[in-house]
């Protein structure tokens, strides 16, 4: 098993925003159960981080929230990504996904 | 952009749903734990394990609630509404202090607002004129004779007007009085003459017809007349076809070819009814005018002040006679407006500068004995981790909202003050003082006023109590803290300062109205009750020629004497009090003048026979003026006694003789002196000149007459009397001596009470700050005090040491106070020129009142200390 890994400052919204978009509106620890379940555990996201980071993002516009019934009964309350927030998103993967090349590229030069 | 705008509203608002929020937090998290601890059981985990392992992997349940509480509000506004809670929770605590504070701080900043509100009116509002910031005022000033605002020649207008470079326009106007008649009865209305260009120059076009014309201003030029919107409204309830009527104005026909629009003012006296073209007048020795300038764009007062000053000094060379010494003194028109008013205004801000001052240090003295109980607070909540500037940010929070508060009832306050100034003034006709509202100058000023105050004793009351040393306050028991020496010096310090300004205002209260009982009791050397005085105007035209004038004063006299009730009447050129009197040089038959080419001078008035017996004035030698002086017997004149000890020390000088304008004139007469300008200046000499022998240039003439019972009462009869003796002359005014006595004291006596009113707040004020640092010292001391009781020592020495204390700090006050009283006194000269600055008895007096106020003040609490049971004392312990 690799060693786990904490969330990087920074992507936690990412990672969020993105769990939000595949799965549709999900509740805190939902959002918490996926993006561990995704990362096949390697994350060790400590789940009391992700409220702040929720509120965050609400305060930014890019989510919104309603409290509702979880799948067993529970009120819970449900995030849902907003239009800007699904801008944001695309916007923050294509950043990532161009600095992700860059240092993978800049590792294999090196080596 | 748009989106920290957004974040910022949303935390903003977050701020006040807080709650709400929180709580929903709350339950979100308890659903997440509770299906966390679902999850857990599922995977098999027994319960207690499976809540240990979803607590787990949330990590700090607290820290999270924390974190997210800072992400709800902003820090910054959060602390400020946190502090701004805990004042107000602070100040409903303790309301007597709130209250004292609050009524002492509306106090102070009402009477800040209401006179800043008064010179916001008269001195800072631009005048309603366009670019009124470039208008000027040209004085010419006397070098020999020290004046710095006089009258200029018209020939030397005109040379400055082509000469200047600064000043764009110049334009020349005096103020006149014109008699205005119909054939039946004549009146006399305040009037401008002004030079064609003086209504283009101050960029006002007129309601209704035109402004003069260039050639108008020229000799032998037709009369056209301009109408004030008054006089057009008053007289001819505003028709608009009054453009090309006739007015009779001064006994000439005018032709009324304008109207001016409402509020247009030029006189800075009384506001002008009429304007009439000013006309070219070649004498420069004759000094008429006052004269305007507009500045052009970009040139400064200063600028231009030096250039006038230059020409000034040609103009000086080119006529060494009649412009010796005469040069150019330029202000910004709106000061010379207000003229003196503006001194009193200054004096009166400064006055209520140091009731603030006063005010600020009481409410800081409250604060002080406050903060030294809860000096344990402070050390508590430092102890539990506060830092201290977040500790001083709550004090001056605190200060800042009681001040703010103080200065929004201040303002109230200050709309009743304002008021009854405005009112008080009105007497006075000060110029655009009626317009003092509150305006958004006025609105700032409070403001900042207020701001100044809070932060002025919020670091006062921080620097005490700001930096508690810990171990030391937590020790004591609370109510021991006593701020250690520095607080209690700083707060000795605080009641020797506001002592000391208390002083200042009731030194300068006090010598302005002994000023004013000096005057009150100051005989003015006539009678003033049972006798009226007429004034009327005569036109120079129409009494040209002396018979006429003699045929009208005996007339006149006649028909006086006639109505009922009036035992004598006689005539005068300038009453007591009047001051109008001028100076003129004349020799003495026999004396050498004082020195070669300088003559005697003394003042000139003229009087009909019978003025002195009707005024009441004793005639020490000689008589009065008979009937039987005429124009065809010896020309006599009278002195008074000021006149005989000057120029005769040491004779009665009946049947010496003067030389007055190369006539001869006999003196037979020595009378007591009357006070020619006011009550507070001597008499100074005074030769009388007889209306029947003598043509003098005064186009004014005072009738009094003595009655036999309430002159009120006739008043209406003799004025119709005098108005028929000549419908073309003008009675001006009709008022009973009694008025005119009182009238002299008005200015003073309005300027005393104001002052008074506002020293005797001081003293108030200050009396309450001595009396709660003395009660605080004694309650601070009652521990002290058991033991000195409990180790011997008597009542009556606990109450003298209580009683010095307060005395001591008054003493000091006194101390500080008394060179700075007499700075203040002497800048009363300018309110009533009578004052005498150092004036010892005054001094004492008041040193002596502000003591015995400061005993009483300490007796209170010197009282209780002597109650201080030494048991009950030594319990603290």
């Amino acid at each position: 098993m690799p060693p786990r890994a904490e969330v990087l400052q920074g992507t936690l919204d990412l990672l969020v925003l993105k769990t939000l978009d595949t799965m549709g509106p999900m509740h805190g620890f939902g959002i918490a159960q996926r993006i561990q379940q995704v990362s096949e555990d390697v994350l060790r996201l400590n789940q009391g981080t992700l409220y702040p980071a929720l509120l965050r993002l609400e305060q930014r516009g890019w989510i919104s929230s309603r409290w509702g019934i979880s799948e067993n009964n529970r009120s819970a309350k449900f995030y849902s990504l907003t239009r800007t927030g699904r801008r944001q998103l695309r916007d923050e993967a294509a950043g990532w996904n161009q600095m992700a090349a860059v240092i993978n590229r800049v590792l294999k030069a090196s080596s | 952009m748009m989106e920290s705008v957004r974040t910022l509203v949303v935390r903003f608002l977050g701020l006040f749903r807080r709650r709400r929020l929180e709580g929903e937090l709350d339950a979100e998290l308890r659903s997440h734990l509770e299906m966390a601890v679902e999850r857990n059981l599922a995977q098999g985990m027994d319960r207690e394990q499976a809540c240990r392992q979803a607590l787990r992997d949330f990590g700090g349940l607290e820290q999270t609630r924390q974190i997210y509480r800072e992400r709800l509000g902003l820090p910054f506004l959060d602390t400020l509404l946190q502090d701004l809670r805990f004042a107000l929770r602070m100040l409903r605590k303790s309301p007597g202090f709130t209250s004292v504070a609050l009524l002492t701080l509306a106090l102070g900043i009402g009477a800040n607002t209401a006179i800043f509100s008064a010179i916001n009116a008269v001195l800072l509002r631009p005048l309603p004129f366009p670019n009124a910031h470039r208008l000027v005022f040209v004085w010419a000033t006397d070098g020999q004779r020290g004046i710095k605002e006089d009258v200029s020649s018209y020939p030397n207008f005109e040379d400055w007007k082509a000469q200047s470079k600064t000043l764009d326009r110049l334009a020349a106007f005096t103020t006149r009085s014109a008699t205005l008649s119909n054939g039946e009865e004549a009146e006399l209305v305040p009037a401008v003459q002004g030079t064609p260009g003086i209504f283009e120059l101050l960029g006002v076009s007129p309601e209704l017809g035109r402004t003069f014309r260039q050639d108008e201003g020229e000799p032998g030029s037709s009369h056209v007349l301009i109408l004030s919107d008054a006089f057009w409204k008053q007289r001819f309830a505003g028709r608009t076809d009054v453009i090309g009527q006739t007015l009779r104005v001064n006994e000439e026909a005018y032709t009324i070819v304008g109207v001016m629009p409402s509020g247009f003012r030029i006189s800075r006296e009384r506001p002008e009814q009429v304007y009439a073209p000013l006309v070219r007048d070649p004498d420069r020795g004759h000094g008429f005018l006052m004269v305007l300038g507009r500045l052009r764009p970009g040139v400064s007062i200063r600028e231009a002040q030096t250039e006038m000053s230059t020409i000034a000094r040609r103009i000086e060379e080119a006529y060494p006679n009649g412009n010796r010494g005469v040069g150019v003194n330029i202000v910004p028109l709106v000061d010379a407006m207000a003229g003196d008013a503006k001194t009193g205004m200054m004096i009166f801000l400064g006055v209520v500068s140091l009731v603030l001052l006063i005010a600020c240090t009481n409410v800081a003295n409250l604060m002080l004995a406050r903060g030294a109980s809860r000096m344990k607070e402070i050390a508590v909540r430092a102890a539990l981790g506060a830092e201290r500037q977040r500790i001083l940010r709550q004090l001056l929070t605190e200060t800042t909202v009681l001040a703010l508060a103080g200065g929004a009832a201040g303002l109230l306050a200050s709309h009743w003050i304002s008021r009854a100034l405005v009112e008080s003034l009105k007497q006075f006709d000060v110029p655009r003082l009626a317009d003092t509202h509150t305006d958004t100058a006025v609105l700032v000023f409070t403001f900042a006023v207020s701001l100044f105050t809070g932060i002025f004793f919020g670091a006062v009351f921080g620097f005490s109590v700001g930096s508690p040393r810990l171990a030391e306050a937590l020790h004591q028991s609370g109510h021991q803290a006593t701020g250690g020496a520095r607080g209690r010096r700083l707060r000795s310090g605080l009641v020797v300062a506001e002592t000391a300004m208390a002083l200042v205002l009731l030194a300068s209260a006090g010598v302005l109205l002994k000023s004013i009982l000096v005057m009150r009791r100051t005989a003015p050397g006539f009678h003033t009750e049972n006798r009226l005085a007429i004034e009327f105007w005569l036109l120079p035209k129409r009494f040209s020629s002396d018979s006429r004038r003699i045929q009208f004063f005996r007339l006149a006299l006649a028909r006086a004497e006639a109505v009922h009730g009036v035992q004598t009447a006689a005539l005068i050129a300038d009453l007591p009090l009047g001051g109008g009197l001028d100076s003129l040089s004349f020799h003495i038959a026999g004396k050498l003048d004082p020195a070669p080419g300088k003559p005697f001078q003394s003042l000139f008035n003229v009087a009909s026979s019978g003025y002195f017996a009707t005024m009441g004035v004793p005639i020490h030698a000689g008589r009065e003026f008979s009937e039987h002086d005429s124009a065809d017997t010896t020309p006599v004149v009278i002195i008074n006694e000021a006149a005989r000890r000057r120029f005769w020390p040491d004779e009665i000088p009946l049947g010496k003789q003067i030389s007055l304008d190369a006539n001869l004139l006999t003196v037979v007469g020595v009378v007591g002196d009357t006070r020619q300008t006011s009550l507070g200046v001597a008499p100074r000499p005074e030769i009388f000149l007889n209306y029947m022998q003598s043509s003098p240039k005064w186009s004014w003439l005072v009738m009094v007459a003595r009655t036999e019972g309430d002159p009120a009462a006739i008043s209406a009869a003799l004025k119709s009397a005098a108005q028929r003796v000549d419908p073309n002359v003008p009675v001006t005014r009709i008022l009973p001596l009694d008025d005119v006595l009182a009238l002299s004291l008005a200015q003073p006596q309005l300027w005393a009470a104001l002052l008074a009113v506002f020293a005797s707040l001081a003293l108030v004020l200050a009396a309450v700050g001595l009396y709660g640092v003395v009660a605080y010292l004694v309650a601070q001391r009652t521990h002290e005090m058991g033991i000195r009781m409990a180790l011997g020592a008597n009542r009556s020495d606990v109450f003298s040491l209580v009683v010095r204390q307060g005395l001591g700090l008054t003493l000091g006050g006194t101390l500080v106070g008394m060179p700075c009283a007499l700075g203040a006194a002497r800048l009363l000269v300018h309110l009533v020129p009578s004052v005498r600055a150092g004036d010892p008895a005054t001094l004492t007096g008041v040193s002596a009142l502000l003591l015995s106020i400061a005993f009483a003040a300490s007796y209170i609490p010197a009282r209780r200390a002597t109650r201080v049971d030494p048991i009950v004392a030594l319990r603290y312990e």
